[in-house]
């Protein structure tokens, strides 16, 4: 039945539909419309998955036994370097842009972002610096030959980036490519935070405002303060190796340490930008499938801004092993292990939304689950690895890769997952299967803990990062031969959320407007929503709008 | 359902009768793409050939006049028709059921709390309070009020754990500077946690603020102090400490308790008549505070 309030939020009846245009492809090219752009980040961000999934198999494959020689040594170097890059820069803030892209104007009930061409531009210039990081593997000259894609890590310290020790283009390519996204990065954050400034339906104060377009606010700001710093420091870098300037050059003035300084200063933020919005997506799911508004809505918005400012300070936890003096490990010790708190705080408030609902265990919430989790075992690691002598003896050995993969895996890619389940009805009016969606995360987080959980051991036993290979009888045999195995039994999980979200498509349930009865206006449209998301703009009196709507005899503005 | 077609239209063409069936959005563009793609192809020249370079120069160039002509003089946009109909905006399940609350029930989220500077105010003057029993036990012990100040502010400086109990008792500018920050900044801490947990235990606040929080807060320092500072840890006297910790609970929970409360949200909730004072809440029936009021 509906109610004359419903008439307020949308009167849109169905999306366009009709038979498909000749010029369907000039359509998406030439698009400004955010929904659009924003599924254009994540379909490049897929195929960038799949491209350093591959990567790291590769790897595991070299790696699962002593004295292997799967690949050439010169073949592992461009591997780890590549898998880095691409995962951090081509594959985390694309499909979280993409994420942003589509949901912000949705929630909070406007027709796009407030820059619609510029929102393209950051989307094509950040899809061709990835084209032109992965055209080195055919255009540069590097150190090993024509055709040599970059090898220098994908924090590409000094001085092994000089022209001296890395010859040739292949070095410049990464360069270039990284400078390229910054760009795009910049963009796509101004637009997220001018939008969400600016562009907020009526009633919808700051305070009311749903805890996703809060989180971005953050991220976008991030962006801002983050990125810019590693933008310089890669013209810095161009410039030493074009015209022979000797920023980074360390045998003719120039400081390694201060390359690492402007790389961590971006890094460690990062980090951040890319949990922020997986922070978000749990904000989302989470009490939708216990049935319960969120826990500490207050304490959870000031907890993400306080996480934004902590995490600019903290970047040199990064370099204890550099020897930074005991005024700088005390400081950057102290900052580090002060940013669990209003971590910690957000832990507690998504245990408090869970306790006592009435939770439903559908594949978006489970992914959930799986992020809580795990993100409490990377918090746990990290507040170890923040403690300077424990990171002086276990600084890049395989515990800090198991570490951060906890938190780029286990928790950023749990809930990319979950938000996948959770929105592709609304993207597509198509439900996912719930069948392979639970076989998803099965295959998904048992090859998660095979891999990630065992990794620690050999990192513990003294194993090096970023080794080619090695010696039978160090004890690490088994521990990489588990590692590698999980590996496969990811590679399975992935092909099956592939196969779920194309199969779904043409052949999944109906999803209708609002399939898992929740509360935000993204809800409120038809699923996939119509060119102007709101035929009128929607008033909103609370966080949880449709709550409003579906229990006029109990809303949520009694209680804000 | 209809097919939902852009129409081109110049925005000064636009008559008001448009404004009820369609809705105004930006038009497509090819700009933003071509501008991007000149950027990326200037730059790739610098690892490819400079006739790339060359190529993404003039893509750049036309971009950017076209993209100029896409927002001067107006910004050209596209009107989107509007089948309008309506949304159900239903629920599938029944409203919350409220479980009855009994009047001794405990409630868990106070209706009125202190406010931030309350809990400022209390760690300020509880600080101050604690001075005084640390600078006894100095005089006592060693007959200096530095002695305190320096063996806390000792943890900051790694090169005087071998010193000795004398030097300890002179006076020391920098010591005393690091014992002002961290001491202020615990105490201002502790102070906003004590402006924060107060109203949770409301029936006897002499008891709680005063004594059980200062040794719960004693025992943890007891586990921690050994990684925290190893030098207070080997000289501290933890009776002084006790009784230091215990005026600083009782002034700063006296002085939290003496702030007006302001109402949580959930006040909010209560009924209008409660709210107004003309009926009680029955469920703080057994509150003493409430009887006070009544």
């Amino acid at each position: 039945m509906a109610t004359p309030v419903m008439e307020a939020i949308d009167q849109t009846q169905s999306p366009p539909q009709g038979p498909p245009r000749p010029n369907v492809i000039y359509a998406w090219l030439t698009t400004v419309d955010h929904k659009k752009i924003g599924l254009m980040y994540i379909a490049y961000a897929l195929v960038f998955l799949l491209v350093g999934g591959v990567e790291a198999v590769l790897m595991r494959i070299q790696l699962a036994i002593p004295n292997n020689h799967f690949v050439s040594p010169q073949v592992f170097n461009q591997l780890f370097t590549m898998h880095g890059t691409t995962m951090v820069f081509f594959v985390g803030m694309p499909i979280l842009f993409g994420f942003g892209n589509y949901l912000v104007p949705l929630m909070i009930g406007a027709r796009d972002m407030a820059f619609p061409r510029l929102n393209a531009f950051s989307f094509w210039i950040s899809a061709f610096a990835g084209l032109l990081l992965y055209f080195s593997y055919f255009g540069a000259s590097g150190l090993y030959a024509a055709g040599s894609a970059p090898d220098v890590g994908w924090f590409a310290y000094a001085p092994l980036t000089a022209k001296v020790f890395s010859p040739g283009h292949s070095t410049d390519y990464w360069t270039l490519a990284v400078f390229l996204s910054g760009v795009g990065s910049i963009g796509t954050a101004l637009n997220i935070v001018t939008t969400i400034l600016c562009m907020r339906c009526k009633g919808m104060k700051m305070s009311r405002m749903p805890l996703l377009p809060w989180l971005y606010l953050v991220m976008a700001s991030l962006v801002f303060v983050a990125v810019s710093p590693l933008t310089a420091a890669q013209i810095m870098l161009t410039l030493d190796r074009y015209i022979g300037s000797h920023f980074f050059d360390t045998q003719a003035g120039g400081s390694a340490v201060l390359w690492m300084h402007f790389f961590w200063i971006f890094g460690h933020p990062e980090v951040y930008v890319l949990v922020l919005p997986a922070f978000a997506f749990v904000n989302e799911i989470v009490p939708v499938f216990s049935r319960k508004a969120m826990f500490g809505y207050p304490a959870m918005v000031a907890a993400s801004v306080s996480i934004g400012f902590i995490s600019l300070s903290v970047w040199a936890h990064h370099m204890f092993t550099v020897g930074l003096g005991p005024v700088g490990n005390t400081f950057f010790v102290f900052a580090t292990m002060v940013i669990s708190v209003p971590t910690g705080i957000k832990i507690f408030n998504w245990l408090a939304t869970i306790w006592g609902g009435k939770v439903i265990f559908a594949t978006p919430m489970m992914f959930c689950v799986g992020f809580l989790f795990q993100f409490l075992i990377a918090g746990l690691t990290g507040i170890m690895l923040s403690a300077a002598p424990f990171d002086w003896q276990l600084g890049n050995s395989y515990f800090v890769v198991a570490h951060f993969h906890y938190v780029l895996v286990g928790s950023i890619l749990f809930a990319i997952f979950g938000a996948f389940y959770y929105w592709y009805p609304k993207v597509t009016g198509r439900m996912m299967s719930e069948t392979l969606g639970k076989w998803h995360f099965w295959l998904f987080i048992i090859g998660f803990h095979l891999t990630f959980d065992f990794m620690h051991v050999p990192g513990l036993l003294g194993m090096p990062r970023r080794i080619y290979t090695y010696e039978a009888g160090r004890g690490w045999e088994s521990w990489n031969l588990i590692v590698s195995i999980g590996a496969i039994f990811q590679a399975a999980g992935i092909l099956v959320f592939c196969y779920n979200m194309v199969r779904s498509y043409y052949r999944g349930k109906e999803a209708g407007h609002d399939p898992w009865d929740a509360w935000t206006l993204e809800w409120s449209t038809p699923s996939p929503p119509p060119a102007y998301n709101f035929a009128i703009e929607p008033t909103v009196n609370s966080r949880r709008p449709l709550w409003d709507l579906k229990h006029p005899e109990d809303p949520d503005s009694d209680y804000e | 359902m209809q097919q939902d077609h852009p129409i081109n239209q110049p925005e000064q063409q636009h008559s008001p009768e448009h404004h009820a069936d369609t809705v105004l959005l930006p038009e497509p563009t090819p700009w933003p793409m071509v501008l991007s793609l000149g950027l990326a192809l200037s730059i790739t020249g610098m690892v490819t050939h400079w006739v790339v370079s060359l190529l993404g120069l003039v893509l750049t160039l036309r971009s950017m006049v076209g993209w100029f002509f896409d927002v001067f003089p107006h910004e050209k946009h596209i009107y989107v028709p509007v089948q309008a109909g309506i949304i159900e905006i239903t629920s599938t399940r029944t409203t919350r059921s409220q479980l009855p609350v009994g009047v001794d029930h405990r409630k868990l989220i106070p209706i009125e709390t202190f406010s931030v500077t309350a809990g400022l105010k209390g760690g300020i003057v509880g600080g101050i309070a604690m001075i005084l029993p640390a600078a006894l036990f100095g005089l006592i012990r060693y007959h200096s009020v530095w002695y305190a100040v320096n063996l806390l502010a000792a943890g900051g400086f790694v090169h005087w754990a071998g010193e000795s109990d004398a030097f300890l008792a002179q006076f020391h500018l920098y010591g005393l500077l690091a014992a002002t920050a961290i001491h202020g900044l615990t105490s201002i801490l502790i102070g906003l946690l004590y402006g924060a947990m107060l109203p949770m235990f409301p029936r006897k606040p002499i008891l709680t603020a005063g004594f059980v929080a200062p040794l719960l807060w004693t025992g943890i320092l007891y586990s921690a102090l050994g990684v925290i500072s190893p030098i207070l840890n080997a000289r501290i006297d933890w009776l002084w400490f006790v009784i230091s910790q215990i005026a600083f609970g009782l002034v700063c929970g006296f002085i939290v308790n003496l702030q007006v409360k302001v109402r949580t949200p959930q006040f909010r909730a209560l009924p209008f008549s409660v709210r107004a004072g003309i009926h009680s809440d029955q469920s703080h029936k057994e509150d003493p505070s409430h009887k006070e009021d009544q």
